[in-house]
């Protein structure tokens, strides 16, 4: 990082801007709010359509009642609400994690994998640490997961720095090599002793303690300090500054004296560190313990929770709280109206898809196009085979 | 970056032809299977009903991760629950479906918050989460399914009046399958295809049928395999169940029977015995109902009786005499047992019906171990297969 030949320019602006405010707007709120509308209606005409098959006719108040028990399973009390935000803070440290790959031209599918080790080294630190009081074994133990999650981060950026090996490729093969570590390990050396199925020992000081209501444990106040801190990091200070430009045009990046290789293995080791800290939020905070199979999609979500938020720590905080209230809300739209809890998969699928395809949107919606499609969307497309660092 | 295009195509093509090999054949055809005919299941008794609405409980059911109608362990306690329902006159219970590892103890709650009387949990996995929603909710019935309270466990604490486990014996659903295998094989070369060797109940299936397979022969090769330690590709992708079986016919083209243990993965499992024409065996339900398209090889299933246990506890709810600890179904209380052979009830001769009643009858008395000889049903550690 040569501080000394970064631009002396105002920092907040994207170094690629050339849109106006008017743009920017449109791109961070209008397209993803319209494309949410969109699905809600295609759901709901889902719904109908498929309700002669369990309920002998057509219901047309069917997606009324869903939406309004799924609104009232995530909001509708104070209890709802924290499961909400309980919900949402995987989806918004993954989605940050994600977010600030795209940020730097980089596609980390391995969101899932980071998420695992940093799982399972929280919950090995938190049992080994049980004697230790919580104001010692809490700090330990997020400490190894944030650690882990950075090192697995480390290695597809090292690859890709290195020998150009795409993180695409790398970093999905890496998820799998977690799942199978997280197995030998939970099921061997690091097996509870007085458990019934391969799980570790239960954690008991380096818990999250719960702050408020239910389930408002520590890991909630994680996320709600990561957004700003990650804000301020992309668009405040210099390593933000180069992340953008890196992500923008390595070339130039290096024309102006950046290292590109070395912000890429930077912000990989710090996607790492994102998707490893929501990793340490679930285990500490939620389960406690972490089975040999552990059964999550917060690294694909992350995904597509970073694509609706623009990559902008903002949108991906509401986009996360959006696909949170949906996780939190499904309980009670299966009991109150039956409808199954894919249709939140079909919800985020079809937000997805108008989202990719947002001539789609600016259609129905008459919206202008803001002349430029979103960066990460681009990042998709461009950076796959597209080539290596410089 | 210095780029070599040449080795990176190199290497796609060897990948590409490695598909191809795999997918070019998968494995020979056997010929052993039948058309069914006009073999029907059995009709299950109707229960003796209660008036409907003679009983104001509410029931809820809370899944593993997986599907409702995966025609296994969640569809067949889902349709104890139903079945339990009408037993006692109380309405049609609700479900949710668990989609990931962490929303166990929250969808619980779902139900709690509610006021649902009879919660039933469907896994092992979830014995934490019902444990801490029945310490904390006296008034609430819980039902798990598959959950054992061991003594020094996590689950101990148990002793709660308002938590019952039904928990099965594997071992012995999977001895009488291996008898049935060992019996029809004519290589002399069974396999067992289980989700993942990190679960108890999969791990003891596959033990009890080596050891059953075994007390008839004694030289058969019986080959244990596991498909992975993620669950979702354990337990809920019958495309890798598939191609997972064709890759091991390939490898092991004597095998004649194949006894699947993984759910809804187990599914793709049969429909590549299928395609070999060779014997299936399938797990947990009598498979040759609950999936058609593959009944015509399907000699019969390893059945926990899931329907039967969840309605009973059900049923002992609604009369006022809440089960509570563990309750087992076993050889004993016919709580397990093999699924009717249908097509195939000619190849079950008179002797080998006797060797599955005496194992059956040796276990309900106890004088047969299905984990004996080989010792090797779950013991606390993944079990590696042969």
């Amino acid at each position: 990082m040569t501080d000394a030949t970064a631009p002396e320019t105002d920092r907040s602006t994207p170094p690629a801007a050339t849109r106006g405010r008017g743009g920017e707007i449109l791109d961070l709120v209008l397209l993803p709010s319209a494309a949410i509308l969109l699905a809600l209606v295609v759901g709901a005409v889902i719904m109908i359509l498929s309700s002669p098959l369990t309920r002998g006719g057509f219901n047309l108040a069917l997606p009324w009642t869903a939406y309004v028990a799924l609104v009232q399973g995530s909001f509708g009390s104070f209890d709802a609400i924290v499961s909400t935000m309980s919900a949402a803070t995987p989806l918004v440290l993954a989605g940050l994690a994600v977010g600030i790959g795209f940020k730097a031209g980089v596609f980390n599918i391995g969101a899932q994998g980071q998420f695992l080790m940093a799982g399972l080294a929280a919950a090995a630190m938190g049992v080994a640490t049980a004697g230790l009081p919580p104001v010692a074994a809490i700090p330990l133990a997020v400490g190894a997961g944030l650690l882990a999650g950075a090192a697995y981060g480390f290695v597809p950026g090292f690859l890709k720095a290195t020998t150009g090996a795409h993180e695409v490729v790398t970093t999905i093969m890496l998820n799998y090599v977690a799942i199978q570590f997280l197995a030998w390990a939970v099921s061997g050396p690091l097996r509870g002793e007085n458990v019934t199925f391969a799980r570790t020992e239960t954690i008991t000081t380096a818990v999250l303690p719960v702050l408020f209501g239910r389930d408002g444990h520590l890991g909630i106040a994680f996320a709600a300090i990561a957004v700003p801190l990650l804000a301020w990091l992309l668009f405040r200070s210099t390593l933000g500054f180069e992340i953008r430009t890196v992500g923008a045009n390595p070339h130039a990046a290096r024309y102006a004296g950046m290292r590109p290789r070395a912000i890429l293995i930077l912000t990989m080791s710090l996607s790492g560190m994102l998707a490893g800290l929501a990793g340490v939020a679930e285990i500490l905070g939620k389960v406690h313990h972490i089975p040999a199979a552990y059964s999550t999609t917060v690294g694909f979500d992350a995904i597509a929770v970073a694509l609706l938020g623009r990559s902008h720590p903002v949108g991906i905080l509401f986009a996360g709280i959006l696909f949170g209230a949906m996780r939190a809300g499904s309980g009670l739209m299966q009991i109150q109206a039956g409808i199954p809890v894919q249709m939140i998969n079909v919800l985020q699928a079809v937000i997805l898809f108008f989202l990719a395809a947002d001539l789609i949107v600016r259609a129905v919606f008459r919206l202008r196009s803001s002349g430029e499609s979103a960066s990460e969307l681009q990042t998709i497309s461009a950076s796959y085979g597209g080539g290596g660092t410089a | 970056m210095r780029k070599h295009p040449g080795v990176a195509f190199m290497a796609i093509l060897a990948a590409l032809t490695l598909v191809l090999a795999a997918c070019q054949s998968s494995g020979p055809d056997l010929g052993l299977c039948r058309p069914i005919g006009d073999a029907k299941a059995p009709e299950t008794p109707a229960p003796t009903a209660a008036a409907p609405g003679s009983s104001d409980l509410k029931i809820g059911l809370v899944t593993d991760v997986g599907t409702l109608d995966d025609r296994n362990f969640n569809q067949y306690s889902w349709e104890g629950a139903l079945r339990g329902a009408e037993i006692i006159g109380a309405a049609e219970p609700s479900n949710i479906v668990t989609t990931a590892s962490s929303d166990y103890a929250a969808n619980i709650q779902s139900f709690v918050d509610q006021d649902y009387n009879i919660i039933v949990t469907v896994g092992f996995a979830l014995g934490e989460a019902t444990l801490a929603a029945a310490t904390a909710n006296p008034d609430v019935h819980f039902i798990g399914v598959d959950q054992f309270q061991a003594g020094d466990d996590f689950l101990a604490g148990a002793g709660l009046a308002n938590y019952e486990s039904l928990i099965f014996s594997e071992a012995q659903a999977g001895y009488l399958a291996g008898i049935v295998a060992a019996s029809l094989s004519k290589s002399g070369e069974v396999a067992a295809i289980g989700g993942s060797g990190t679960i108890p109940p999969v791990v003891n299936y596959a033990r009890g049928y080596e050891n059953g397979a075994k007390s008839v022969n004694p030289d058969v090769k019986v080959h244990i395999k596991y498909i992975s330690d993620d669950l979702g590709v354990a337990f809920n992708d019958p495309t890798t169940g598939k191609s997972f079986t064709d890759q091991f016919r390939q490898q092991n083209a004597k095998v004649d029977v194949i006894f699947q243990v993984a759910g809804k993965t187990g599914n793709g499992v049969l429909q590549s015995v299928e395609e070999g024409k060779i014997y299936g065996i399938g797990v947990d339900v009598d498979q040759w109902a609950s999936t058609p398209e593959s009944a015509e090889c399907i000699v019969t299933s390893a059945e926990k009786k899931l329907t039967l246990a969840v309605s009973d506890g059900i049923a002992a709810v609604g009369g006022g005499s809440p089960r509570a600890g563990n309750v087992s179904y076993s050889a004993t209380n016919d709580g397990i047992g093999l699924a009717p052979f249908y097509q195939f009830a000619d190849l079950i001769t008179d002797d080998i019906q006797s060797k599955i009643d005496a194992a059956f009858d040796g276990m309900a008395a106890g004088s047969v171990d299905p984990c004996k000889p080989s010792g090797l049903c779950y013991a606390g550690t993944a079990d590696p297969g042969t």
